[in-house]
């Protein structure tokens, strides 16, 4: 049976890191040690939350484009799943499966939550009584709307949080735990979602004993990334940035205690930014929290290849890993990072970057001309026919799925490029000079689209990228090699 | 192989052949020139399809293309073979021919003058309709012009 990974992304960050991953996925990168299945789990109360919709959103375009390839092994073909999905083996995607639902958090105040009203103002007569809950909450927070998140305070999360272990989705997560299945937990320690969340998620893992199959999921191995304060925001208001260093540390703290020392963990990377640059727009939550995509949730996501990669099921102690890359500089671009992670990095982000470039200014000039773009080829057998004709470019599924995914994946490049520090791999290029798309590097001779155009029609008959049932089989696949094929020849990845 | 193009080459149909003027046609059959003018418009279409079928590693090709590939087929193919066809006529081994081209009461110069250009325009026919078969035959295993000429 196909070995399953749960990764749970916590709060605003944890929704950015599964994005990394989707993008990383997509582009053709695959967990090691049999992990066959992905099934990202987002508990975030801020429903409207911008980045979390944005995430779901990139994670239903990449089933939606998965499920139409058939057998994919380069591009999408690491397979991702909802819960949902596999407690009724449905094939149909809805993203809102990849959130665990927050109950009675839409409409309420946190004081509506936990029951303040109810209390008595009365400490000398009353068992639990308000004056106590104001010692551990400000009025702030007790006003506060639970819609948009914790707005950065832990003590509130902890207790919104502690009722998702209750709730169905949670209990079909341990009904789909199998032996061999791992869970990976993603969140940030200078936030109140995120810094909330993990503890008392991994103490539910380990600990809760009505979970279905506790008996496994207690010992099953269990990875996770925190991340420490690397970015800043641009205004100091409900949610102040100048307090995420002092945050983290008493957070660490925590963890060191109730975590590390127990050894509750298998694995716990910590990644960051001291004395970071970058500025985000101030937003509380809501649809305005959008943060740039930035160079350290990628690095997270690699987090999670290592981790599957490595992890010791017999080892009874938590190992705790930092993610460093070898040049400092404000530029990354891939020669700057350590040899492995360059490796990860630079075959799959390339080869996918000349896909959606190649499609955005390569394409106008092949459609309908070169030979795998045509499907009406006269005196020529069906099997030697393109399927990947004008009708196909025109097609719905091809602009609302393939199209929508890439931009994504633009915007996801650009955010991580305009961000601090910058990771800039790649240099604008045009039709007329697209191999030159790596920086730093300059391949001989024609550095146009037509090397890729040349592999697609020598593929275009290959009868293990055609399928007439999967639409998007042919596109998937043949970019897969013919992009692999071009970008090896002209030694344009590192290796 | 010669007796083959001689057949054609001597197919008055064509409008080549004259008995009048035999001691050419038997020159040009004794050195074997019909083996070498019938070779000029076998191989060199099939060499120059070859080449664009397979070798031409140019994705975008269009129909213009194809017809200018055609077109430089036929002229290649005319002018070896008119090349081929004055060399064979004037500079034979045969001195009966040479000197009843020499004789100008003969009438063997005006009609070996001409030679050269029939030999030329009936190769360059030929070129054109092998090289649309070759074509033809060709672009089912192309891999990157099986769409031309349609």
């Amino acid at each position: 049976m196909a070995k399953k990974l749960y990764i749970f992304g916590i709060g605003g960050t944890g929704s950015r890191v599964l994005k990394a991953l989707t993008m990383l996925f997509a582009s053709g990168a695959r967990l090691e040690n049999g992990f066959e299945i992905v099934i990202p789990i987002i508990i975030d109360p801020d429903t409207s939350n911008g980045d979390l919709n944005r995430t779901k959103d990139i994670l239903r375009l990449y089933q939606e484009i998965r499920n139409q390839v058939d057998q994919p092994n380069d591009f999408f073909s690491q397979e991702i799943k909802t819960i949902n999905e596999l407690t009724n083996n449905s094939p149909v995607v809805n993203p809102d499966y990849f959130q665990f639902k927050l109950k009675d958090v839409d409409q309420n105040t946190f004081n509506q939550y936990i029951g303040f009203d109810s209390l008595s103002e009365d400490f000398t007569h009353s068992m639990d009584d308000k004056n106590f809950v104001r010692l551990l909450y400000s009025e702030k927070n007790l006003r506060s709307n639970l819609d948009i998140g914790f707005k950065g305070n832990p003590n509130m999360g902890s207790i919104v949080l502690n009722q998702f272990t209750n709730s169905d989705d949670f209990i079909k997560f341990g009904q789909t735990f199998n032996d061999g299945d791992a869970i990976f937990i993603i969140n940030s320690i200078f936030g109140g979602t995120g810094a909330a969340g993990f503890p008392l998620l991994l103490k539910n893992l380990r600990g809760n004993t009505n979970l279905p199959r506790y008996a496994k999921i207690s010992i099953a191995p269990i990875g996770g990334i925190t991340y420490l304060p690397y970015f800043s925001l641009n205004k100091q208001d409900e949610i102040n940035a100048e307090s995420f260093e002092e945050k983290a540390k008493i957070a660490i703290d925590y963890y060191n205690r109730t975590i590390i020392s127990q050894n509750k963990i298998n694995t716990l990377y910590f990644i960051g930014n001291r004395g970071n640059t970058n500025h985000e727009e101030y937003a509380v939550g809501g649809q305005e929290q959008k943060n740039k995509a930035h160079f350290l949730e990628l690095a997270g996501a690699l987090s999670i290849f290592d981790f599957c990669k490595s992890f010791n099921v017999n080892s009874q102690t938590t190992q705790v890993k930092e993610f460093g890359i070898e040049k400092i500089t404000e530029n990354i671009s891939f020669g700057d990072l350590n040899i492995e992670n360059a490796k990860q990095l630079s075959s799959p982000l390339t080869k996918f970057k000349l896909y959606t470039e190649y499609l955005n200014k390569g394409l106008p000039k092949a459609l309908n001309i070169a030979r795998w773009t045509k499907s009406n080829i006269k005196l020529v057998t069906g099997s030697k026919q393109s399927l990947l004709d004008k009708n196909y470019f025109n097609s719905a599924e091809y602009k609302t799925q393939i199209l929508a995914f890439n931009n994504y994946f633009d915007e996801w490049l650009k955010e991580m490029k305009e961000n601090k520090p910058s990771f800039c791999p790649f240099e604008e290029i045009g039709a007329d000079n697209a191999l030159e798309l790596v920086k730093g590097q300059i391949p001989n001779g024609n550095k146009s689209f037509k090397s890729i155009d040349i592999e697609n029609c020598l593929l275009t008959d290959n009868i293990s990228i055609r399928s007439k049932e999967k639409k998007h089989t042919t596109l998937i696949k043949m970019f897969g090699k013919s992009t692999q094929e071009v970008l090896s020849k002209r030694k344009l990845l590192i290796r | 192989m010669n007796e083959l193009f001689a057949a054609i080459y001597e197919n008055t149909w064509f409008g080549i052949y004259d008995t009048n003027f035999s001691l050419i046609f038997a020159t040009l059959y004794d050195n074997a020139s019909y083996t070498k003018l019938g070779l000029s418009f076998l191989l060199i279409p099939l060499i120059c399809w070859l080449l664009f079928y397979y070798f031409w590693k140019y994705p975008y090709g269009k129909i213009w293309h194809w017809l200018a590939w055609l077109f430089i087929t036929v002229v290649l193919v005319s002018s070896i073979s008119f090349g081929i066809a004055n060399s064979e006529i004037f500079a034979s081994n045969n001195q009966a021919l040479n000197d009843a081209i020499a004789d100008s009461s003969t009438g063997y110069q005006g009609y070996a003058d001409s030679l050269p250009f029939k030999y030329a325009l009936f190769n360059g026919s030929a070129a054109l309709l092998i090289g649309i078969i070759y074509s033809l035959l060709m672009k089912q295993f192309s891999k990157i012009q099986m769409h031309l000429p349609f």
